[in-house]
């Protein structure tokens, strides 16, 4: 099985990824309960859920830990800011808003975003399509956008400028530095659900972030189709620009190409494939390579997007265009 | 009709702003800033001193709290303004045992990493015409005994000996707090400047209006 072959299975190692990353965020703050039930030394004192809690959660890491207490603080966070054994892995959005707040750069902090950094110099908005929690139930929520429009419920697809998202990203670096806080952390879906499911499992409850939240998945159904990634999340600006010069591109191989336009209606952030109008707003989801008849498009190794290759040779406008 | 084509750019460059401005202010306006009790809103312990810095610091990523043993710092989830997602420590819920996590696993300069006498919270403040030995309805000593960082922090006093009095090596962490059994709390954890014995009347009062920068703002 070639490389070209094999990328139709990429989309399923991303919903792999995507799963694993979000079930990560709903089990730590789990492993944490635990941790602070071995801490207090308090078994008995428990009640019923608790014990259930602590028990499922000793089956689960009894093989890998000896002291649960402290052994389980190898891995904390969300994709935020997070912490894997030792290494302290955080948004660039966030070095950016602090950057911006503070009106100083706190280098060890602006380290802790130096792997994501390099990723998406390489990979483009590798982030927003295989590991982003919010990307997660976005992409389930335009499914269910699919269906609510079988059903006969009105949903609309305006389409809107997608250099919004850069204005929107200036707008919180302006209101940053005004406050004096990090007004990304507040409207940032992936920050926003990483610590809401937290404080849903091991604190009081669900906050203000997730109304937000919501309000965006409304947005998504109600105005455009993945509209908050697409035209509003400055996280998504700010990948957007490192991954202007990516090395690994999405390219159409317009010898096989078919023009049956099916890339164009599964991709969910309204690009053109089939015309080979990838731009920067590809978040590498690879949906369109798993659709592909033809097997026309894959990964390949290039610092700029092709410009439009003409109709696909196995397709009909190119064999009318042929005579 | 040259003016109606700069209006109209006008106005539409203003909406293209305000819209992109929509997602800032939703999330300002589900957060507001309502009164919050300082004495139950304690700063983390390493945390930087002027709030201001901190406020610029804090990420509001939610780490220190993940790796709380005793759970004790909660976060601005639905109040706050512009503090909204930052960690606070509510010592009459549950004190900071000085474990010194949180300060390790934060990212940013928000909280760094202190030894224990040196971290700076606060300091417990007694008030004596609430507490039961110091108005001789009782005997009690739970803040004493539970005082981690023992007789520097807190003692009693030499004249009687269920009376508890706060040192100069009290760093704040509120499990005096946590423990004590009046409910309305005669110990609670204060700014440093505003002393270890809380003042009464109306002459405090005044001066407190005065000197209004002393006290924790939030």
């Amino acid at each position: 099985m070639s490389w070209t072959m094999m990328q139709r299975h990429l989309n399923k190692l991303r919903w792999l990824v995507l799963s694993l990353v979000f079930s990560l965020l709903i089990l730590l703050p789990f492993l944490h309960l635990y941790q602070t039930y071995e801490a207090s030394h308090a078994y008995d004192l428990l009640s019923p859920t608790e014990k259930a809690i602590s028990d499922s959660m000793e089956w689960l890491t009894r093989p890998f830990v000896n002291d649960p207490a402290t052994d389980l603080n190898k891995i904390k966070g969300t994709t935020w800011s997070g912490t894997l054994f030792g290494l302290k892995v955080s948004d660039p959005l966030a070095v950016v808003g602090q950057i911006a707040a503070g009106k100083l750069v706190y280098v060890p902090f602006l380290v802790t975003a130096l792997i994501p950094i390099i990723f998406t110099i390489i990979f483009g908005r590798i982030y927003c399509g295989w590991i982003c929690p919010a990307t997660f139930l976005y992409e389930l929520n335009d499914n269910l956008t699919a269906w609510l429009r079988k059903a006969g419920v009105p949903v609309s697809r305006h389409k809107l400028d997608t250099r919004l998202k850069y204005l929107v990203l200036l707008m919180g670096v302006i209101f940053s530095a005004l406050t004096g806080t990090i007004a990304f952390a507040a409207m940032y879906p992936p920050a926003i659900l990483g610590r809401e499911i937290y404080y849903a499992i091991a604190l009081s409850g669900f906050g203000a972030g997730m109304v937000f939240f919501i309000l965006t998945l409304f947005f998504d159904i109600m105005v455009t189709r993945r509209g908050f990634c697409r035209y509003v999340c400055p996280g998504g600006a700010l990948y957007s620009l490192l991954g202007w010069f990516r090395v690994f591109r999405i390219k159409r191989d317009v010898t096989q190409c078919n023009d049956c336009a099916k890339c164009n209606v599964i991709c969910q952030f309204g690009l053109d494939p089939m015309r080979d109008n990838f731009s920067q707003e590809c978040n590498n989801c690879t949906a369109c390579i798993a659709v592909c008849p033809t097997d026309a498009l894959s990964f390949t190794i290039a610092i700029k997007d092709q410009s439009f290759q003409g109709a696909g040779h196995l397709g009909h406008s190119h064999r009318r265009l042929q005579g | 009709m040259k003016r109606r084509t700069l209006l109209q750019r006008l106005v539409m460059s203003l909406s293209v702003l305000g819209f992109s401005a929509l997602p800032f202010g939703i999330s300002r306006l589900l957060t507001p800033r309502v009164h919050a009790e300082p004495h139950r809103h304690i700063p983390l312990p390493g945390a930087l001193k002027d709030r201001a810095d901190f406020l610029q610091a804090c990420i509001g990523c939610g780490l220190c709290g993940e790796v709380c043993p005793p759970r004790c710092i909660k976060f601005h989830q639905t109040d706050g303004g512009r503090a909204a997602n930052t960690p606070y420590i509510d010592p009459a819920h549950k004190g900071c045992i000085l474990c010194g996590y949180c300060m390790e696993v934060c990212p940013t300069e928000a909280l760094s990493v202190t030894p224990i006498r040196k971290v700076d919270m606060g300091v417990a403040q007694i008030d004596r015409v609430a507490c039961y030995p110091w108005v001789d309805k009782g005997v009690c000593g739970a803040c004493v005994s539970v005082c981690p960082l023992g007789d520097t922090a807190i003692d009693f006093t030499f004249a009687n000996f269920y009376r508890p009095a706060v040192k100069e090596g009290c760093v704040g962490c509120g499990q005096c707090v946590e423990v004590c059994p009046e409910p309305s709390l005669p110990i609670h954890i204060a700014d440093r400047s505003e002393g270890m014995v809380a003042r009464h009347g109306v002459g405090y009062r005044q001066l407190d209006k005065w000197q209004g920068g002393q006290r924790l703002k939030y």
